[in-house]
C-alpha cells in the first residue's frame, strides 16, 4: 500500500509544470555557472603558478642567504572545490612570507598581484549558493499544496477511508516529493561534475569525489528541511493560497532577510583594546631584550666598534630594521646584507662578522618563537572568537548551517585556510633546521656572494596538501547532524499535527 | 479608473500580505537607521582625525621651506564619508578610502647615512587590504539598496501575482469586464493600485527611518542630501513599478495564480539573485588580470634608463648642470612612479567598467549602481575622489613652481635644495585639498542607466497591456 501511495505521489509531482520548470532552471543555472566558475578557477590557478614562479626566480637571483630569506614565501594554490563553495578561498591571503624572524600567521598573508581587488565588488557565485536559493524555493513550491491542496480537492478524505495509518500517508508524501526534488539536484550536480572532470587543468582525486559526495548529502538534508517546513505550513493552514503566501514569506525571511540582517542586529563584538595593547607590550619587551643582547654582543666581542655590519666596505647593500604592526601584533627584526665583493682590508673582519651573524640568527629565531607564544592566543581572541560568535548566529537558520557544512566539506572554511598557514609554519621550521644543519648563519654566504653564491637547490621546497577527507568530515559533521536533527524534529511535529487534524 | 485603483488599494489594505509587508519593511528600515547611527559618527570621526593629521603635515612642511614642501608634498588624502551611506553601501569595503602620498625614495646614502640621491613625493593608490584579514562571515549590508533591490521587488511580485489570475479564478474579472470599461483602464487601475499599496508601507518605513536618522544629534542631513533622498525614493518607485508590471504581465497570461507565482518567483530569482553575479563572473573571465609579474617587467627597464641618463649628467663639470640632472632624475622618477600607479588603476578600472556594463542587463544591478551614484558612494564616487586628488596634486605642484618662479634669487631647479627658493612661505597660501561631490555630474552620467531602467518598465508595461488585451476571460 505504501508503495502505491509513493508511486501516486511521484507520478503526481512528475507530471506537473513545476517539476519541468524546476529541472530546467536548475540545469540552466548550474551548468552555466559551473562553466564560468571553471574558467575563473583556471584563471586563479594561472595567477598562482605565475606568482610561485616569480617567487622562485626572485629567490634564485639572490646571491646571499640573508637577502634570500627576505624573499622566501609560501603560495596557496586555489582549491578546486571552491567551485562548489568559494568560502574564504578568494578572500584570505594566498601567499605568506617565510622568514626566520617571524612565525607566519593568517594575518601576515597577502594576495598576490594578479587579482583585481575591485572585482570583489561584484557578488561572487558558487554552486552551493544556487542550491541555497533555488532548492529551498523548489522544496516549498512542491510542499505548499501537499495537504492543503488535497484537503481542498477532497481527495485527502478519500485516501483516509482506506485502512492505512496516517503516518504511512505522510511518509509516502515525503518520499515521493523528495525523489522528485532529488532528480533536478542530482542531474545538475552530475553535469557539474562531468564538466569538472573534462577540464584539463582541474585534477579531481578520490578524496575530492568523496568530498563532493558529502556536499550532495548535505544538500539533500537541506532540501529535506525546506520540504518539511513547507509540509508543516501546508498541514497547519489547510488553504493553498494562505499556505503559498506563508511559504513565500518564510522563504524570503530564512534565505534573504535573516542571513543578511542578523549580523547587523547583534552588536559586533570588538575585542578589547586592552588585550591587544598588553599583548603588544609583552611582544615589544621581548624584542627590546633581543635588541639589548644584540648590542651587548657587539660591544663585548673581540672586534672594536659597535657597527652590526663590522664596517665592511664592499660592493653591495645593507639594511637592518625593526618592523612592527600593532594591529596584527606583528614584530620582527630583519638584517640584510647583500655584498658582491670586498676590499683587501675587509678579510680580517670576516670571522668576526660570521660569528656575529651566527649569534644573531639564533637570537632572532628564539625571539620570534617567544613572540609566537604570545601572539597565537592573542590573535585567536582578537580575531577568531568574535568571528565564531557571528558564525553561530548565522547557523540559527538552515541556510547558515548548509553553507557552513558545505564549506567544511570543500575545505574552503576558515579552518581549511588556516591549515595552509599551519603548513607554512611547519615549512619555516624545516627551513630553519636546514639553516642550522648547514651552518648557514655562520657561513660567509649569509652576507656575501664573492666566494660562491648561496645555494638554493638544497633548501626544502614548500608544498601544500589539503587535509584528507576525514578532517573535512570531522569539521562538517556537527552541522550536518544539526540539519538532520531539524529534519527529525520537523517530521515529528508534522506527524503530530496531521494525526490530530480532522479531515 | 480611480474606482478600480481605490478598490485595489482597499482590497490590499485588508490582506495578510499588507500587514506582513509593513512589519518586514519597518523592521528592516529601523535596523538600517540604528546601524547607521551607530557607525556613522565613528566614520566621520576617523575621517576628521585623518584629515587634521594630514593638514598638519602640510603646514609643517610649508613652514619648513619650499624645498621640503616640494620634496615631501602634502599628507595623505582621505575620502569624505557620504552622508547617505545608509542608502547604498556601494561595496565600500573593497574600495580604499585613501590616496597615499609616497615618501620620497632614497637611492643612495653614504656610510654615515647622509642621503646623496633621493626622490620626491608621488601619488599612490593602495588597495583596501583590510578585507583579506577579515575572518568573519561574508554578508551583505542592510542598506536601502538591499531593501529596495531584493525585498521591495519581491513584495511587488507578491502583491501582483494574482491580480488577474486570482480574479479570473473567482470570476470577478468577467463581472468587471461586463461593465463598459476599456481594458487598458482596468490595467492602469490595477497597476496604480498595486504600486500605491506597496508605496504606503514603503513610504511609512522610509519616514520612520529618516525620522530616526535626522533627529539624531550626531548626523546632519543637508538640503542637498534631502534632494538626493528624493531622487532615490523616486528611483525606488520606478524600480518597483518594473516588478509590478512584470507581475501583471505574467498574471494576465497565466490561468492559475499558483503557477503565476511560481513563474514570477523563478524570474525574480534569475533576474535579481543570479544574473548580477553570473554576469560579473562572465565579464571578469573575459579579461585576465595582468599579473604582477608583467607589471614588474614593465617597470624595471624604465628604471635603468633613468639611471643611465642621470649618470651622464652627474659627471658634468658645471654645478648647474649637475643639479639639473638631479632634478630631472627626481621629477622623472616620481612621474614614472605615478604613471605606473595610474596605469594599474586604469587597467583595473576598465575591467570594472566592462563588468558593470555587462551586469547592467539586470535591473537589480542597474538599481544598485544608480543608488550608489546618488548616495555618493561606490565605485564612481571613488574615481571622482581619485580625480580630485590628482587635480589637487597638479595644483600643488604648480603652486610650488609659481612660488619658486616669483623669487629672483632662486635657480629654479625644482626638487633640489640648492636650486630652490629659500624664502619662507606662509602655510595659509598653500592650496588645501577638499573632497567634493557634484550632483550635476552624477545626473549626467546616470542618465543612461536611468533611461535603461525606464525602458525596462515601459517594455514590461506594454507587454502586460498586450497580454491583457488579447486574453480571453
Amino acid at each position: 500500500m505504501t508503495l502505491i501511495l509513493i508511486r501516486r505521489e511521484l507520478l503526481d509531482n512528475l507530471m506537473t509544470f513545476r517539476f519541468a520548470a524546476a529541472t530546467f532552471i536548475m540545469l540552466l543555472l548550474v551548468v552555466a555557472n559551473t562553466f564560468v566558475l571553471i574558467i575563473d578557477y583556471e584563471r586563479r590557478l594561472t595567477g598562482h603558478n605565475d606568482a610561485a614562479k616569480m617567487h622562485q626566480r626572485q629567490l634564485q637571483e639572490k646571491i646571499t642567504y640573508s637577502a634570500g630569506m627576505d624573499r622566501l614565501s609560501a603560495d596557496r594554490p586555489p582549491n578546486p572545490l571552491s567551485i562548489f563553495n568559494v568560502g574564504f578561498d578568494k578572500r584570505l591571503g594566498n601567499e605568506v612570507q617565510v622568514s626566520h624572524g617571524v612565525v607566519p600567521s593568517l594575518w601576515d598573508g597577502y594576495m598576490h598581484g594578479s587579482s583585481n581587488p575591485f572585482m570583489d565588488m561584484f557578488a561572487s557565485m558558487d554552486i552551493v549558493f544556487i542550491f541555497e536559493v533555488i532548492l529551498s524555493l523548489f522544496a516549498l513550491l512542491f510542499a505548499y499544496d501537499a495537504f492543503a491542496g488535497e484537503y481542498e480537492a477532497g481527495t485527502l478524505r478519500l485516501v483516509l477511508t482506506h485502512p492505512i495509518g496516517r503516518g504511512y500517508i505522510l511518509f509516502a508524501k515525503y518520499i515521493g516529493a523528495m525523489l522528485c526534488l532529488l532528480a533536478p539536484l542530482l542531474i545538475s550536480l552530475l553535469l557539474a561534475v562531468i564538466l569538472l572532470t573534462t577540464s584539463t587543468s582541474i585534477s579531481v582525486n578520490t578524496d575530492d569525489f568523496l568530498r563532493i559526495g558529502g556536499i550532495i548529502f548535505t544538500s539533500v538534508a537541506y532540501l529535506s528541511v525546506f520540504y518539511l517546513i513547507g509540509l508543516l505550513i501546508s498541514a497547519a493552514t489547510r488553504r493553498t493560497s494562505t499556505a503559498l503566501m506563508l511559504s513565500m514569506f518564510v522563504w524570503g525571511f530564512l534565505v534573504l532577510v535573516y542571513p543578511n540582517v542578523i549580523l547587523t542586529v547583534i552588536p559586533r563584538s570588538e575585542a578589547p583594546d586592552a588585550l591587544r595593547t598588553s599583548a603588544f607590550n609583552r611582544i615589544e619587551s621581548i624584542w627590546d631584550t633581543f635588541d639589548r643582547e644584540r648590542k651587548h654582543y657587539l660591544v663585548t666581542d673581540d672586534f672594536p666598534g659597535e657597527d652590526w655590519g663590522y664596517e665592511l666596505r664592499g660592493w653591495g647593500s645593507r639594511s637592518a630594521y625593526f618592523w612592527d604592526n600593532p594591529r596584527t601584533l606583528m614584530y620582527t627584526y630583519n638584517s640584510i646584507m647583500d655584498f658582491e665583493g670586498f676590499g683587501e682590508e675587509d678579510e680580517p673582519k670576516m670571522p668576526h662578522a660570521q660569528k656575529h651573524f651566527g649569534f644573531l640568527g639564533a637570537q632572532t629565531i628564539d625571539a620570534a618563537g617567544r613572540t609566537w607564544l604570545i601572539r597565537k592566543p592573542a590573535l585567536e581572541e582578537i580575531f577568531i572568537q568574535p568571528a565564531n560568535v557571528e558564525r553561530v548566529w548565522l547557523k540559527l537558520s538552515p541556510v547558515g548551517l548548509y553553507d557552513a557544512a558545505t564549506q567544511a566539506w570543500a575545505g574552503t572554511d576558515l579552518l581549511g585556510i588556516r591549515d595552509f598557514f599551519h603548513a607554512a609554519r611547519q615549512y619555516r621550521q624545516s627551513v630553519i633546521n636546514y639553516l642550522y644543519d648547514h651552518k648557514v648563519f655562520e657561513s660567509r654566504q649569509w652576507f656575501a656572494g664573492d666566494k660562491g653564491a648561496a645555494d638554493w637547490s638544497g633548501l626544502p621546497q614548500f608544498s601544500f596538501q589539503r587535509d584528507d577527507i576525514s578532517t573535512n568530515a570531522k569539521r562538517a559533521l556537527p552541522d550536518v547532524c544539526l540539519l538532520l536533527m531539524i529534519n527529525v524534529v520537523l517530521f515529528i511535529v508534522i506527524f503530530l499535527i496531521f494525526v490530530k487534524s480532522e479531515v | 479608473m480611480w474606482h478600480i485603483t481605490k478598490r485595489e488599494i482597499y482590497d490590499n489594505l485588508n490582506s495578510l500580505r499588507f500587514a506582513l509587508t509593513t512589519v518586514l519593511l519597518l523592521a528592516l528600515m529601523v535596523t538600517n537607521a540604528v546601524k547607521h547611527l551607530r557607525e556613522h559618527p565613528k566614520r566621520v570621526q576617523r575621517y576628521q582625525d585623518a584629515v587634521t593629521e594630514s593638514l598638519n603635515h602640510l603646514t609643517d612642511r610649508a613652514d619648513d621651506s619650499l624645498y621640503t614642501l616640494a620634496q615631501y608634498g602634502p599628507g595623505n588624502f582621505y575620502k569624505k564619508p557620504s552622508l547617505l551611506h545608509f542608502c547604498a553601501n556601494g561595496g565600500e569595503s573593497v574600495l580604499p578610502d585613501v590616496v597615499e602620498v609616497d615618501k620620497p625614495p632614497v637611492f643612495m646614502t653614504d656610510a654615515e647615512g647622509n642621503r646623496l640621491l633621493e626622490g620626491i613625493w608621488s601619488l599612490s593608490y593602495p588597495d583596501a587590504n583590510l578585507n583579506n584579514k577579515d575572518v568573519g562571515p561574508n554578508v551583505s549590508q542592510v542598506d536601502w539598496a538591499f531593501i529596495i533591490g531584493y525585498i521591495l521587488s519581491l513584495i511587488a511580485l507578491w502583491f501582483t501575482f494574482d491580480a488577474f489570475s486570482g480574479e479570473r479564478e473567482q470570476g470577478t474579472l468577467r463581472l468587471m469586464l461586463a461593465n463598459s470599461i476599456p481594458r487598458h483602464t482596468v490595467l492602469i487601475g490595477k497597476f496604480l493600485g498595486a504600486l500605491l499599496s506597496i508605496s504606503i508601507p514603503f513610504a511609512l518605513a522610509v519616514l520612520v527611518n529618516l525620522l530616526l536618522i535626522s533627529t539624531a544629534s550626531t548626523v546632519h542631513l543637508t538640503t542637498e542630501a534631502w534632494g538626493r533622498l528624493g531622487i532615490i525614493f523616486s528611483l525606488a518607485l520606478l524600480y518597483t513599478s518594473l516588478f509590478v508590471a512584470l507581475g501583471l504581465l505574467v498574471s494576465a497570461r497565466v490561468q492559475q495564480s499558483a503557477v503565476s507565482l511560481m513563474i514570477l518567483l523563478l524570474t525574480w530569482v534569475t533576474l535579481v539573485v543570479f544574473m548580477p553575479s553570473t554576469l560579473a563572473s562572465i565579464a571578469s573571465s573575459f579579461s585576465p588580470a595582468t599579473s604582477f609579474d608583467e607589471f614588474w617587467k614593465q617597470r624595471n627597464p624604465i628604471q635603468e634608463n633613468l639611471w643611465d641618463k642621470y649618470k651622464e649628467g652627474r659627471s658634468s663639470k658645471s654645478v648647474d648642470r649637475r643639479l639639473r640632472a638631479k632634478s630631472e632624475f627626481y621629477t622623472e622618477n616620481a612621474e614614472r612612479e605615478e604613471r605606473w600607479q595610474e596605469e594599474q588603476l586604469k587597467y583595473r578600472t576598465s575591467q570594472v567598467h566592462r563588468a558593470r556594463a555587462i551586469t547592467s542587463i539586470s535591473p537589480a544591478t542597474l538599481l544598485q549602481h544608480l543608488m550608489a551614484r546618488f548616495a555618493g558612494t561606490g565605485f564612481e564616487r571613488h574615481l571622482q575622489f581619485v580625480e580630485n586628488t590628482q587635480r589637487y596634486a597638479r595644483q600643488l605642484r604648480e603652486f610650488v613652481a609659481d612660488t619658486d618662479r616669483a623669487d629672483p634669487e632662486s635657480l629654479h631647479i625644482l626638487g633640489v635644495r640648492e636650486g630652490m627658493s629659500k624664502k619662507p612661505i606662509s602655510p595659509e597660501a598653500v592650496p588645501r585639498f577638499e573632497d567634493t561631490l557634484n550632483l550635476n555630474r552624477d545626473f549626467n552620467t546616470a542618465a543612461m542607466e536611468l533611461l535603461l531602467l525606464t525602458l525596462f518598465v515601459l517594455v514590461l508595461l506594454s507587454g502586460a497591456y498586450l497580454a491583457f488585451v488579447r486574453v480571453e476571460v
